[in-house]
């Protein structure tokens, strides 16, 4: 907003603030293409030996890196899909759709909302093992879409409470079915939400880390982030700008991503609803 | 008004099955396990019938009587006249009498020493080594270190061997291997001086939290509105970052930043204090970074929602304030707090919840330390349950812990729900009516 | 029952002559734990040993294809054990675990894992080459569960240059060694000369005693430095002998108190840790004989017996005994549907134990050998320290008990030296919840002293 008010010693007070970031993310982007001086943490010469992990065959005994990246897209992905498909539907009929227990099932969202799901983890494991999903990639999804879904319902429900009643009314009347005028002309509505959701979710799978940490812990179904904390903790090998390389290759698509939709993904709080 | 129903929970039912199964159903089960003594060595699927030594040992003294005791024990390789017929049946005849005449009636102690007498055979020789154990396991007359699979097998091969009849029960009971219910984990949460530490870490963690997610949250939001919208949006962004990055890389770089070799050692350094682990050094440099860690990323939560309400605000309302004369720290203080009043008591209220249950940026930075100085309740519930050193895995405690944050959290919520003014939310849709 | 195990069965059934070749195809996944790129034999020794188990197959006539699959990049330790015991539980374990000794009781008693000695004669080559004692230590319950995959001993370093600094000439720094073990240098004296390095201004404060920096097995040495006892040899039962720990206790008190330890020291990083007490930034420390290979490699240091002298861990005073831990790693066979599997497991730790091959490993990851033949190995036997660390320190090494309750005795055990050691508790004060966490948690299986 245009004001009478300086701006420049609320610039000043931001920028020392987020100095330790950004000196964060500075040195985290220079030290992946540079090689110290030894002993110290200034950048001395111009490398991409860091990078050699894209290119290298794994040892025996451990994964290769294009492997972990496939399965965390298909991770991320899917775990999108399926929250953003299962909250679309959920959060219609909890937003408009009149049926008994409606009143019962809002009030249990609310306490899913905010449930320590991950102290579960161990009953988690049994019904995962009982499904004969343990340590395989369907299963950590649909335990992280699982997971996701309260937040999902949510935000969706937000969107859906602003639309205009008009508009289904509007589509009744000309004799439609509720499913019709769900599909044809609420969907597009929440259109906003909808990209929003699918990207958070996305996000939010690409950096999962406790769920395919405990419940697939075997070698077809790693992941970026176990990946790379098994490999910090590999301690005979302290290379760490091999590590931040790897971070950084893990982290390029959340940022590119955060990047491109930035606009679409504020929206996910901006459903008018209170959270 | 059939189809209507048909169609809501149409709509409802992919949500519900999963809520199903992967809420409700592991709280119920969190319930029980926290009731039993589940752990590594009683596996969670149930156990199996077994005797051996150390189990022997740990019966009490006058649970069973000491004949039972020694018969066991002693029991061992013997080359009988049913162990033989059983080996002139599966190898052959010829070779149980080679073994008649050169061991018929030895007595062995160890498996070890029957397959050794089984080698002393000339004429029959048994070459494979399967093939020899196979045998040898005929003339075993001891039910220590055989698992069997029932209770009916177990009590079946108790009474192929002379322990009195009487003490069959109370040996089945000890024999079994699987898991049984008990009070013992709630009794022992609340006698270990521990729990109590990490309780007070827990309240620790989340006040302060809390408190730097608002306040910096607030701060952000409300410094960025008076910039120009381009350095504006920059500056969001950058607080952004920290809830979106991956965790495991964020909680990195802050390693690396304070690290005794990393940034703030080095520059420290340049002012004459001597390197160190910024972040472990005590106890009181843990909390502060695990307060900033978590607190970066609650605040951008704080930033967003506080920066949508402030935008409600109308402009109108500003500008007047700023031709009657308001100061900025005024207008901040009169007119924009108030506005948002009711984005902070949400905020505050959610993020309560999710940190009390939170313990993944702890994990990945401190893992509690130093000293268990920052092991909050969440992440000894996962420490007790799934991860420590010595891979001794007891799932009945940790579900005792994790049982203890459910309740905790069933009952914050339900407060919430009479707070938020819940019928609000539930308006009844129209078109029904 | 498949055509695939009938022929998997014929395969393996070598009583019988002649069987029918049929193809099979088996894949046999390692999972070892704490396991570097130096330890990397830990797995590679199984595919050598899978090639050869094959062409003993074709000789045969039969036809058995084994493909390894390893996977050692866990996170640490909690990771490993937590995925094992997940796996087995959900009934997809490994075929093969590496792992630590300690946890053949509690997996033996859920049934995850079968006993070697089930498929394998330790009458024959190579198993009856193999130290009684260390498969003493696979063994629980008279039953042999594993095999030992390596030996290492936890040996107490000094730093010679910082001990002439401070006093001693060459020779008492040779001497060390066989005061230590008469037990004439004690871990007073160890108090003593670090803080004399501290105070001089030799080594930094908190660099005069310089200890591992997380939970491990180098813990219970302390406890019997000052007389304690892990284990009763008769009725089996743990001990805490509350003196022994008291004394244990006040000595890492003592040592941040006189500044020679850091008081935060738990929880350094492993790499910093390395680097620092390989190139002299520590007094006296103690650690692992594999410490040798990070050493002289990783970190640099070109002359290991020029500047570091190494010991058992010194007794803590007149009751206690100088004293080491070994702590073997064991290769183990889980249980699975497949019997024929279990067998091909069995029969490759089996060759996978053979001196030539387990020397690759103890050699590469500076770890002692598990069998007596390994010395006629050149690759071993012209290792110095390999032969000079068995020699000073196997002797008088033991191995922590094997008993179901023992993972709750020594994470309690080190929660207990964590509060006094960070101040949070006095020695006295931390024995006392020791005790009652034990008494609640072990019942009849402890026995207090």
């Amino acid at each position: 907003m245009k004001s009478n008010f300086k701006s420049w010693p609320v610039i000043v007070v931001l920028t020392l603030v987020s100095l330790p970031l950004l000196i964060m993310f500075t040195f985290q982007l220079v030290d992946t293409f540079t090689n110290p001086i030894p002993g110290s943490i200034w950048p001395e010469s111009f490398t991409v030996e860091h990078w050699r992990f894209l290119w290298e065959e794994p040892e025996l005994g451990r994964s290769s890196i294009w492997v972990v990246t496939w399965n965390t897209f298909v991770f991320a992905a899917t775990t999108a899909v399926a929250v953003t498909t299962i909250s679309l539907t959920a959060a219609y009929a909890l937003s408009r759709l009149n049926f008994p227990a409606r009143r019962f099932f809002l009030g249990g969202l609310i306490i899913l909302h905010a449930f320590p799901t991950i102290t579960l983890i161990i009953a988690i494991f049994l019904i995962l093992q009982f499904l004969g999903l343990y340590n395989s990639l369907i299963g950590v999804i649909l335990v992280k879409s699982a997971l996701e879904l309260p937040f999902g319902i949510w935000i969706m429900k937000g969107f859906y409470d602003t639309v205009p009643w008009e508009i289904e009314m509007a589509g009744v009347q000309d004799g439609a079915s509720r499913f019709t005028v769900w599909w044809k002309l609420v969907l597009p509505q929440v259109q906003p939400g909808l990209s929003a959701l699918l990207i958070f979710s996305f996000l939010s799978g690409w950096s999962e880390f406790v769920l395919p940490l405990v419940l697939a812990p075997g070698n077809e179904a790693q992941v970026l982030s176990t990946y790379l904390s098994a490999l910090i903790l590999d301690d005979t090998k302290p290379d760490f700008n091999l590590f931040k390389s790897v971070g950084m290759f893990y982290a390029i698509p959340v940022i590119a991503i955060y990047l491109i939709f930035q606009k679409k993904l504020m929206n996910i709080y901006g459903g008018g609803s209170k959270g | 008004m059939n189809r209507r129903t048909a169609l809501g929970f149409g709509f409802l039912a992919p949500a519900l099955l999963v809520v199903i199964l992967f809420f409700l159903a592991p709280v119920v089960l969190t319930v029980f396990f926290a009731f039993t003594n589940m752990s590594t060595s009683t596996g969670i699927r149930g156990g199996e019938y077994l005797l051996n030594q150390s189990i022997l040992r740990s019966i009490p003294e006058d649970a069973i009587s000491t004949e039972t005791r020694n018969t066991l024990e002693n029991a061992g390789y013997q080359v009988n006249d049913q162990g033989l017929a059983k080996l002139a049946e599966t190898v052959s005849p010829a070779t149980a009498d080679e073994l008649r005449s050169l061991h018929g009636g030895a007595r062995f102690d160890s498996r070890r020493d029957m397959e050794r007498a089984l080698k002393d055979l000339r004429e029959n020789r048994i070459r494979s080594t399967r093939d020899r154990k196979a045998a040898a396991d005929l003339f075993n007359t001891s039910i220590l270190n055989t698992r069997y699979n029932t209770e009916d097998a177990f009590r079946a091969a108790l009474a192929g061997t002379n322990v009195p009849v009487g003490d069959h029960d109370a040996l089945t009971s000890f024999a079994y291997t699987g898991w049984s219910w008990t009070t013992e984990n709630m009794k022992l949460l609340f006698s270990l001086d521990s729990s109590y530490r990490y309780a007070a870490n827990t309240a620790l963690y989340v006040a302060l939290t809390l408190a730097f997610n608002v306040g910096f949250g607030l701060f952000l939001a409300i410094s960025t509105f008076y910039l120009p919208p381009v350095l504006a949006s920059t500056f969001r962004t950058i607080w952004f970052l920290p809830r979106i990055l991956p965790p495991v890389l964020y909680v990195l770089m802050w390693k690396w930043f304070t690290w005794d070799t990393g940034f703030l050692a080095t520059m420290t350094g340049y002012l004459g204090i001597a390197p160190r682990n910024w972040m472990l050094d005590t106890a009181t440099n843990a909390w502060v970074f695990v307060v900033l860690i978590n607190g970066c990323v609650g605040a951008s939560l704080g930033m967003i929602l506080f920066s949508s309400a402030i935008k409600a605000i109308p402009t109108s309302m500003l500008y007047a304030s700023e031709v009657d004369g308001a100061s900025r720290w005024q207008q901040v203080r009169y007119i924009i707090l108030p506005q948002l009043r009711w984005p902070i008591l949400f905020t505050t209220s959610y993020q309560t919840l999710s940190l009390l249950t939170s313990f993944e940026y702890i994990l990945l930075s401190t893992e509690g330390g130093p000293g268990r100085a920052t092991e909050v309740w969440a992440l000894a519930a996962y420490h007790t349950a799934l991860s420590n050193y010595g891979g001794n895995l007891q799932y009945g405690l940790g579900a005792a812990y994790a049982l203890i944050l459910v309740v905790i959290g069933i009952i914050a919520s339900l407060l919430y729900l009479r707070f938020f003014n819940f019928k609000e939310l539930v308006s009844k849709p129209r078109i029904e009516q | 029952m498949t055509k695939k195990f009938t022929g998997a069965l014929a395969a393996l059934m070598m009583s019988v002559a002649a069987v029918p070749a049929v193809a099979e195809d088996v894949t046999i996944t390692v999972w070892a734990g704490g396991s570097n790129d130096s330890d990397a034999y830990r797995i590679d020794a199984i595919a050598m040993a899978a090639d050869m188990l094959e062409r003993e197959a074709a000789i045969r006539g039969e036809d058995l294809n084994i493909t390894v699959e390893g996977k050692r990049d866990f996170g640490g330790w909690e990771e490993f054990k937590q995925g094992v015991t997940l796996a087995a539980e959900a009934g997809t374990a490994p075929n093969i675990v590496v792992t630590s000794h300690l946890d053949i009781a509690p997996w033996s008693q859920a049934g995850y894992i079968v006993p070697v000695e089930d498929y394998l004669d330790f009458d024959a080559w190579p198993l009856n080459d193999i130290y009684p004692n260390l498969l003493e230590i696979a063994a629980y319950n008279d039953v042999q569960w594993g095999l030992p995959q390596d030996a290492e001993s936890r040996p107490f370093f000094f730093w010679k240059d910082t001990m002439r600094a401070i006093g001693y000439s060459d020779e008492e720094i040779a001497a060390l060694p066989g005061r230590v073990a008469s037990g004439d240098y004690t871990l007073q004296n160890v108090l003593e000369d670090g803080k004399k390095a501290v105070d001089m201004g030799i080594v930094e404060k908190g660099y005069g005693f310089y200890p591992r920096p997380s939970n491990g097995p180098d813990w219970g040495q302390f406890y019997q430095s000052f007389g304690g006892v892990l284990q009763d040899p008769e009725t089996g039962k743990l001990v805490l002998d509350k003196a022994a720990m008291q004394a244990f206790y006040q000595f890492f008190a003592d040592a941040v108190e006189a500044g020679l330890t850091r008081k935060n020291h738990i929880g350094t990083d492993w790499g910093q840790w390395y680097s620092e007490v390989a190139n002299g930034k520590a007094a006296l420390w103690h650690g692992g004989t594999w410490h040798y290979g990070r050493y002289t490699k990783k970190e640099g240091n070109q002359d290991f017996f020029g500047t570091i002298e190494f010991s058992l861990i010194p007794a803590g005073g007149e009751n206690g005994r100088p004293n080491t831990i070994t702590h073997p790693l064991v290769y183990l066979v889980t249980d699975q549907a497949n019997d024929d599997h279990e067998e091909i497991a069995a029969q490759l730790i089996k060759i996978a134990s053979e001196p030539r091959l387990n020397s690759l490993h103890a050699i590469k990851s500076a770890h002692l050998g598990i069998s007596a033949q390994q010395s006629n190995i050149e690759l071993y036997a012209d290792d110095r320290w390999a032969s000079e660390a068995t020699e000073r320190l196997l002797g008088e090494a033991n191995a922590q008990p094997n008993h179901l309750s023992y993972g709750v005795f020594s994470e309690a055990m080190w929660s207990g030296l964590e509060a006094t050691w960070t101040g949070v508790k006095s020695a006295e004060d931390a024995v006392a919840e020791l005790e009652a966490e034990l008494t609640a948690k072990l019942g009849d299986e402890l026995i207090i002293r």
